[in-house]
């Protein structure tokens, strides 16, 4: 057990403001693997992917919930929010590459890792030194200088107990404005319920909500609801069968999955705006997407700082998002030697203004280390 | 099938179209369309096919290389679709990229080249209804597939600029 490195709210927004990057970090890598799989093919694949971005998307949600229930200010324009693909994640004293793959093998392990964070051991330390400036975690604590957590869970854990000791002596903790909470009647048939937030209590369960839905529960691999964890769901992928309830996590017994790995676009792995023939049709539709996608975010904060009837409008922008990909992923990129196009969900920096045409490609290529 | 067949009649299909190379490949059914249109058609027609229109880009070339869009519109026309036997295959490979459906030739095109296929109104695959160039001229979804999502029929429809009338993006008005 380390010192607490939240002392007080304006620790507990920053770290608020890296659990909705972190939440939303995770969505390219699934919605580049979903959208690789050839249209009519792998449909046990591509459902299973789809229920995990579609419940990221609450997490994001119920992150941005907690966020303003402490009277912080969402925003997913903000700078860095979108990490440079690859990203870290830390697998305990290592980290692990999180890329933009297509539907793999080696996309499912990255998938798998990403769901099971691991406890530190009890007599390990909770925060780790950054080894490696390069490879910035996507869990670096943002109070404790070059200190990053140990898994997503240590994460989320840090964050309950600092909610719980600044509103043991801070009564007006929980002072933000009720009406940006988004709730059930804006958030629906999204993996689970929005959870809206107004206190401690519900803090803690939206908090929890997100850290169990992806991890393996201590006491089986579904949990009391019978839903399957984040991390068995993709684990099918890897053994090839479902689970029945009461399987061993190795030895599932339900039906087999029909896997067809070869019906796949083979899209270019963390593709950049840098690797398309400049001047080319293509680049221009991969700077499209781009400026589409960061309009969307903006839609988004808007939606999560006062307007959350927004998020009807998200739905439409997220149709008009996935036809994008997918014009992307079915055309070859040019001189790369038969791999094909992808959504590179490079941002720029800081806001957007209503004035200034964004310049997508070569403002993110600034922050590119 | 061979490549520089398959890149020539995507070369074609941009000419017929008026859509762009990354839309046409963006609907992921261009090597079915070809295959589709050489099943119907057969391979003599498809060579000949492509044959004309690369006489006609060859005659609307100019010294800087490039087609002239007004002659390259006439050489069109002139190789192509007055042509007995190529101009409805052309026409067909339009309504093919547009509507998805290879729709059947006349018994007297069939009757002149054989090709008895070619007289049969068929789709290509489930997914080229939903691939129809057609919604996205007029910036719609095919009904019954790629929802839009609920209150996306508040917004106005979003057509490219260069599609939009008095901007004709050859130049040919």
């Amino acid at each position: 057990m380390t010192a607490s490195t939240i002392r007080d709210r304006h620790d507990l927004i920053a770290y608020l403001h890296t659990a909705m990057a972190l939440e939303h970090a995770t969505i390219p890598p699934y919605l580049t693997a979903y959208y690789s799989i050839r249209s009519t093919t792998n449909s046990d694949a591509a459902h299973i992917i789809r229920v995990v971005a579609v419940e990221e998307m609450l997490h994001l949600t119920l992150a941005a919930n907690v966020l303003n229930a402490i009277g912080g200010e969402p925003d997913l324009t903000r700078r860095g929010f979108v990490p440079t693909y690859p990203a870290y994640l830390p697998d305990g004293e290592d980290d692990f590459t999180v890329d933009l793959r297509p539907f793999s093998p080696d996309a499912v392990d990255t998938f798998c890792k990403i769901e099971r964070p691991g406890e530190a051991p009890r007599d390990r330390a909770r925060l780790v030194p950054e080894h490696d400036l390069a490879r910035p975690s996507l869990v670096t604590s943002p109070t404790a200088d070059g200190m990053r957590f140990y898994s997503i869970g240590e994460f989320y854990a840090e964050i309950i107990e600092g909610l719980e000791e600044v509103a043991s002596h801070d009564p007006g903790l929980f002072r933000g404005d009720p009406s940006r909470q988004v709730g059930p009647e804006y958030f629906f048939s999204g993996g689970g319920t929005a959870i809206p937030v107004f206190d401690l209590d519900s803090a803690r369960r939206a908090l929890e909500f997100i850290a169990d839905q992806g991890e393996g529960f201590d006491a089986g691999i579904h949990d009391e609801a019978g839903e399957l964890a984040h991390y068995y769901r993709f684990r099918q992928l890897q053994l090839g069968r479902y689970y029945e309830v009461g399987d061993h996590p190795d030895r599932p017994s339900g039906p087999h999955l029909a896997i067809d790995w070869h019906e796949v676009y083979p899209v270019k792995v963390s593709a950049r705006l840098a690797d398309y023939p400049p001047d080319s049709q293509i680049a221009e539709v991969a700077r499209a997407f781009n400026v589409e996608y960061w309009s969307f975010l903006g839609l988004l904060t808007e939606a999560f700082t006062g307007q959350p009837n927004l998020l009807q409008d998200a739905i439409w922008h997220m149709f008009r998002l996935r036809d994008g990909i997918n014009r992307l992923v079915r055309n070859p990129l040019p001189g790369s030697g038969g791999l094909h196009a992808a959504p590179t969900f490079e941002m720029p920096i800081g806001r957007s203004t209503p004035d200034g045409p964004l310049v997508v490609g070569e403002a993110a290529a600034v922050v590119t280390p | 099938m061979t490549a520089p067949a398959f890149e020539e009649f995507l070369s074609l299909s941009v000419d017929l179209t008026a859509f762009e190379e990354t839309d046409l490949l963006g609907t992921g059914l261009a090597h079915q369309y070809l295959a589709k249109v050489r099943d119907a058609c057969g391979e003599e027609v498809v060579t000949a096919l492509l044959d004309a229109y690369r006489a006609a880009r060859a005659e609307a070339t100019g010294d800087d290389g490039r087609p002239d869009p007004r002659r390259l519109d006439r050489a069109l026309r002139h190789r192509v679709f007055s042509d007995e036997r190529l101009g409805p295959v052309a026409r067909n490979v339009i309504k093919l990229w547009y509507a998805g459906t290879w729709y059947g030739l006349p018994p007297e095109w069939t009757d002149c080249y054989g090709a008895r296929p070619a007289a049969e109104t068929s789709t290509v695959t489930a997914a080229s209804y939903q691939e129809g160039l057609l919604w996205r001229a007029i910036a719609a979804n095919p009904p019954g597939a790629k929802a839009p999502g609920y209150g996306s029929w508040a917004q106005p429809p979003r057509i490219d600029p260069r599609y939009r009338k008095g901007q004709g993006h050859d130049g040919t008005g």
